[in-house]
């Protein structure tokens, strides 16, 4: 054990590289002040041979891949951030702790849901300190417009691995609160792509009648929206609705109300917290035997919500654009690979993830870890098309949104396990980008 | 509304109330006595769920909890009392920035503990289903709380004003200094105060825990509603944080009903109506001004 251990030792291995680069690592060192002189400055020490020739560096590693991650590791959303970290690692790890030759170095800073001030000071903190190259991550779509600008003007590569505001990908003429910019591209859903879809589906299959009830946030009101607009074009309408607060404290008045109304279909947009008292309102109400049916978004009853709810969640009918049950190579090996790691499911939020490094993988790949030309690396980002445990993975060139298939699910019972069964699907779904 | 749906709205805030009355008896005896407003009582509702959490977990029980959450709850108020508050008695001001302190760090150490995820817990046994209320069926553990609330208030104005513990609190509440002049330990009258001030936040996160969830961030909104319910009902008192509880409650359900728009300010305007029309709240005994 001492002997095979001995010749792994790290610190005597840099220390040695850490020489032999020595004055490089000095110049290095003189124009990013903040790096730390741990590892990724031995790494850096080969930046000088890297920027004279970008394009013939292939061979030797070229300079550290710095990867801002603006991700929630407090309050509601810590769980969120959590699990696209475990993500964002667990790629990293099984590509070998490099992309595109370049070794990886993840930035974290604390998204702090609540307050938009603070993701902007930390997005001007991965461009200016940390000299990034990129960043990636952000939850809540507030936070995600708030930094809109700041990354345009910088010119400064932001992958979005959640926030789902429909127009952070969209022209929108007076540019409030977001706009399309070239610089933004999302690996995530639009709240219309998700939402939409199910609309479309439930009025084809004859059912055309409605009651809303979802979070009275720019996300629940967005998505629902979108669900009328698919409802719509065949012939279906809503007939009313109850928007509670996001993050209520009590359920029982809501579902009371909502078993108040005729309308047995309830279009319900939750998550989270909120998801798991909105179900179990409605099985202590006995919604299901009073002839309620419950549609949502796939939010509602993905994992986090599921393994709490587990049966009362049963009949709930949602669409989303993966489900742990998918059926395909990729996330077979993806879910066995992440469960195998942190023995644990994934949930949807790490297939984001998942799904950003791997395009950020492939458009690196292309551009031989070249992040500079910034130009070109928006080009080898929008070309990035590969199998993602979702499916088909691509972005649309005209709003950088990903192009997904959707797929409408059922909870159901499995042996002893309740799962999003899919039932049916929308191939290559676009967000319409107005 | 149809008249059930009026009177199924009206239990559930009832029983939202209910809760919120073992939330507010804390927080207020803590604020009556010691002039102390603990802004870490809802990191002290938060622990008693998440203990309650734990032992379900373990032993498949829930009636366990609600013994042992209370007892722990107080066990660290009467630790906490003695080794940081007490230390800055009379200086109000630093006192709260002393408990939001205590606040964040519980929040945080629970979130290391149990981890950040989103939990439910399972009715107990034999609460679990429901009855049918004029034609419509009603969760038993909502009246549950009911019952148990309007229990643990009579237990405790007995014990309030009947027994000599209940007449040093009394006595505490309107004047300490002459309590202790008098020759009482105001010491250990105050350290049990804010052990039992505990235990009750305690109590109200067993309550809470099956019917509302257990999840990061629940702290705040219990603090937020209690210091609502104890500024309505007025400071200090038992009557006060029952009728405060009894109105903030269904007002909060019936505005989240009727006026969605406005139901999150609709608490706030009721606050802001009693303080303007008596500054000490609904049955407070002591000024504001204090």
């Amino acid at each position: 054990m001492e002997l095979s251990d001995r010749p792994e030792r790290r610190p005597k291995l840099t220390r040695r590289e850490f020489i032999v680069a020595g004055s490089a690592v000095a110049l290095a060192a003189a124009c990013a002040p903040a790096a730390a002189p741990s590892p990724s400055a031995t790494a850096a020490g080969a930046t000088t041979a890297a920027t004279t020739a970008p394009t013939t560096a292939v061979s030797s590693p070229g300079p550290t891949l710095k990867i801002g991650m603006l991700l929630p590791s407090t309050q509601v959303y810590a769980e969120l951030g959590a699990s696209q970290k475990r993500a964002a690692e667990l790629y990293l790890k099984q590509a070998g702790n490099k992309i595109a030759n370049r070794s990886v170095q993840f930035i974290y800073e604390d998204e702090a849901s609540g307050d938009t001030k603070i993701a902007v000071t930390k997005t001007q903190k991965f461009i200016d300190q940390d000299q990034a190259d990129l960043m990636m991550g952000i939850i809540a779509t507030p936070n995600a417009y708030a930094i809109r600008n700041t990354v345009d003007a910088a010119k400064f590569i932001y992958l979005g691995t959640n926030a789902g505001g429909n127009a952070m990908t969209r022209p929108i003429a007076n540019c409030t609160p977001s706009c399309f910019s070239k610089y933004v591209f999302r690996t995530s859903f639009s709240a219309w792509q998700v939402s939409e879809p199910l609309g479309e589906w439930v009025s084809k299959k004859g059912e055309k009648e409605f009651f809303l009830c979802y979070s009275n946030y720019a996300f629940g009101t967005e998505s629902a929206a979108a669900f009328i607009e698919g409802l719509g074009k065949n012939g279906g309408k809503d007939t009313g609705k109850n928007t509670p607060p996001l993050g209520n404290t009590d359920w029982l008045p809501v579902l009371t109300a909502v078993k108040g109304q005729p309308t047995k279909n309830v279009f319900s947009f939750f998550s989270g917290t909120d998801a798991i008292g909105y179900i179990r309102a409605w099985d202590q109400l006995k919604m299901k035997d009073s002839g309620y049916k419950m549609y949502g978004a796939g939010f509602l009853t993905e994992q986090d919500v599921l393994k709490e709810v587990k049966t009362q969640a049963v009949g709930a009918i949602t669409s989303l654009f993966w489900s742990v049950e998918l059926d395909n190579a990729e996330n077979k090996a993806f879910v066995d690979l992440y469960k195998k790691e942190y023995n644990l499911l994934p949930d949807v939020f790490a297939v984001q993830m998942w799904d950003g490094m791997k395009a950020l993988d492939e458009a690196l790949k292309k551009t031989s870890g070249n992040t500079k030309d910034k130009d070109a690396f928006i080009a080898a980002l929008e070309g990035v098309s590969f199998k993602s445990p979702r499916g088909d993975f691509s972005f649309d060139k005209a709003t950088h949104n990903v192009v997904h298939d959707i797929y409408i699910r059922e909870v159901k019972t499995s042996g002893s396990d309740v799962v999003n069964s899919i039932v049916d699907k929308f191939g290559k779904v676009t967000d319409p980008g107005k | 509304m149809s008249p059930d749906l009026v009177l199924q709205q009206a239990l559930n805030g009832i029983s939202f109330g209910a809760l919120l009355f073992i939330l507010a008896a804390g927080l207020s005896l803590i604020f009556g006595m010691m002039d102390v407003v603990n802004l870490a009582h809802g990191a002290f509702y938060m622990l008693g769920a998440y203990i309650t959490l734990k032992i379900v977990d373990v032993t498949q029980q829930f009636w366990p909890a609600i013994v042992v959450a209370p007892l722990a709850l107080a066990l660290l108020g009467l630790v906490l009392e003695p080794t940081l508050l007490r230390r800055l008695r009379g200086r109000h001001l630093d006192q709260v920035l002393l408990t939001i302190g205590v606040a964040l760090v519980m929040a945080d150490l629970i979130g290391l503990f149990w981890g950040r995820e989103i939990r439910a817990l399972p009715f107990p046994p034999g609460l679990d289903g429901s009855v049918v209320i004029a034609g419509n069926v009603y969760p038993i553990y909502r009246l549950f709380v009911i019952a148990f609330a309007i229990g643990l208030a009579l237990l405790l104005a007995y014990l309030h004003r009947r027994t000599a513990v209940g007449a040093l609190i009394r006595a505490g509440v309107d004047d300490a200094e002459m309590l202790s002049a008098l020759g009482v330990d105001t010491d250990r009258l105050f350290a049990f105060t804010f052990a039992v001030g505990a235990g009750l936040a305690g109590l109200a996160g067993v309550i809470a825990a099956p019917a509302f969830g257990v999840h990061p961030g629940m702290d705040v909104e219990a603090l937020i509603y209690s210091l609502i319910v104890v500024v309505v009902g007025g400071l200090g008192t038992l009557t006060g944080a029952a009728a405060g509880a009894g109105l903030v409650g269904p007002a909060d359900t019936f505005g989240k009903t009727l006026f969605q728009e406005f139901a999150l300010a609709l608490i706030f305007a009721i606050m802001a109506v009693v303080l303007l029309a008596r500054p000490s709240g609904l049955f407070g005994r002591i000024r504001i001004s204090r």
